[in-house]
């Protein structure tokens, strides 16, 4: 099945979120229409006016970037999304390709997960395949990993996608609001909502298993 | 001048059930760095040559490893959005694809690995189209061309791509440059050196770089002597607009980074009939 059905399929059971986005379907301006979660009520009474309009895709991107204190959003699953836009689509490929541009392959890594498929890599694999630079996050220590865990990932730091990974195949993620989350923001089930999944750690918490790696053997040093 | 038109890719044979996905470096410190990789999804994609068109990154998302997940293409074609064949393209993507030679089977798709653009014979052309823009009237007799490449250390290969280009570029009728170097930040020849290397009155500077960022924003700038110190956010700097520099009593016109060129999209398709031609055509 196509991921263009598997959405379809999911906004006809209920489906109306995934991360700060919301989808209205039956809306008087467009067949499927997007927004960010704070500016819902004005779409929903289709209040339009002072929202930036778009009918193609393309500027998601450019909506994504940067948060609205200005600072860089290079990972998408930050709770900093900007609001002030909507976007009048007309084709389901459309409302997919906008939703990848906002949250890049999260419909195709949550149809993944939800049908068993996914195939998640747990930490120490994912730093053991490290090579050049990255090469050394591999000495980071499990406490080091956990600490990271809680002070990168989860709502209230980089990103709000639910966690797949555990450290190694025998060693879970310490629990806490990180780890704990579910990848669905507010209170929303899934039933409501698509999930923001994480299969494997991603480049940015590489980068920081190495600068911790650094410090810890610095400290061992001293 | 002459001026070079590239006409690659417009014959493109086109793939329906196929899809491409253009992969690229990207960065966590800078926006633009992505830019020209969705730039050139989005021309390919109005086209309408393939099934689906996908980017995917080694800083930023979607990673390689996700990527995957938003193809519904079993057949994709990978072209790797890079400068030279080295560090990333023979070890990096093979590894985060799980490649393990021109086509694999990976997970019930069949994914076909192209050459990277920048080993392209289309991007010599390119940089000659490019020079005439960014000097236009400018007599090449009386310029010195410089391509800049990054240069490291740690990967021989990655100096070879910009030495090919200019020994090309050199063979080529419509190049009348008097010299043409090839130059690098962190290795000999550098381009900070390129006051003591230009005889001529005129130096034309070519980043042979995908993305305009802090190499071709500032580092470059900074070793060519225009730009002194850190200051406005490297995106917000007009040093491509400035043209034409006058340092060291020459006049200098420096482009933006090649990989920013329209026609890349063209090199991108190219890349994937040649794969067709030299490795899936019947013998």
């Amino acid at each position: 099945m196509s991921l263009n059905t598997t959405l379809q399929e999911a906004l006809e059971s209920g489906i109306d979120q995934i991360g700060q986005l919301r989808i209205l379907k039956n809306h008087a301006e467009a067949s499927f229409v997007l927004c960010h979660e704070s500016d819902l009520e004005k779409v929903s009474a289709n209040r339009l006016n002072d929202l930036s309009s778009h009918a193609t895709p393309d500027a998601a991107r450019e909506l994504g970037l940067y948060t609205p204190e200005g600072e860089y959003r290079f990972t998408k699953g930050e709770l900093t999304l900007p609001s002030g836009w909507v976007f009048l689509l007309e084709s389901i490929t459309d409302l997919r390709r906008t939703i990848d541009l906002f949250y890049p392959a999260s419909l195709g890594l949550w149809n993944a997960w939800k049908n068993g498929t996914i195939r998640t890599q747990n930490l120490r694999d994912k730093l053991n395949r490290q090579t050049g630079m990255y090469r050394h996050s591999r000495n980071v220590s499990d406490d080091g990993a956990q600490h990271l865990v809680a002070t990168l990932c989860g709502p209230a730091n980089k990103c709000v996608k639910k966690i797949l990974w555990q450290l190694d195949a025998d060693t879970p993620l310490t629990d806490n609001e990180a780890s704990r989350f579910d990848g669905i923001l507010g209170e929303a089930d899934e039933s409501k909502a698509i999930p923001l999944v994480c299969q494997e750690a991603c480049n940015f918490f590489v980068a920081q298993c190495r600068k911790q790696s650094k410090k810890e053997f610095e400290e061992s040093q001293s | 001048m002459t001026q070079v038109k590239v006409v690659y890719g417009m014959n493109f044979s086109p793939k329906p059930e196929s899809a491409l996905l253009i992969v690229g470096h990207g960065s966590t410190e800078n926006p633009d760095s992505s830019t020209p990789y969705f730039d050139h999804a989005r021309e390919i994609r109005e086209r309408g040559v393939f099934g689906e068109v996908h980017c995917c990154f080694w800083k930023e998302e979607p990673s390689m490893r996700e990527a995957l997940y938003m193809i519904d293409a079993d057949e994709i074609y990978v072209v790797p959005d890079f400068i030279s064949e080295g560090y990333f393209t023979q070890e990096v993507i093979p590894r985060e694809l799980e490649l393990d030679g021109r086509t694999t089977k990976v997970h019930g798709k069949t994914i076909h690995y192209c050459d990277p653009v920048g080993i392209h014979p289309s991007m010599t052309s390119l940089i000659l189209q490019r020079t005439a823009e960014v000097a236009p009237g400018v007599p090449q007799e009386d310029s010195t061309l410089f391509i800049v490449g990054h240069g490291t250390g740690l990967n021989k290969n990655s100096t070879k791509a910009i030495r090919d280009q200019v020994e090309l570029i050199k063979t080529l009728p419509e190049n009348n440059f008097a010299e043409v170097h090839d130059t690098y930040m962190e290795e000999p020849p550098f381009i900070a050196d390129w006051g003591k290397m230009t005889k001529t009155k005129n130096a034309v500077v070519v980043p042979f770089f995908i993305a305009d960022g802090l190499h071709s924003y500032q580092d470059i700038p900074m070793m060519l002597g225009f730009e002194k110190e850190e200051g406005l956010a490297a995106s917000q700097k007009d040093v491509f607009r400035n043209n034409p520099y006058h340092l060291q009593d020459k006049v200098l016109h420096y482009s933006a980074a090649i990989g920013t060129e329209p026609m890349m999209a063209d090199v991108i398709l190219d890349l994937v009939s040649s794969f067709n031609t030299d490795h899936l055509s019947p013998a």
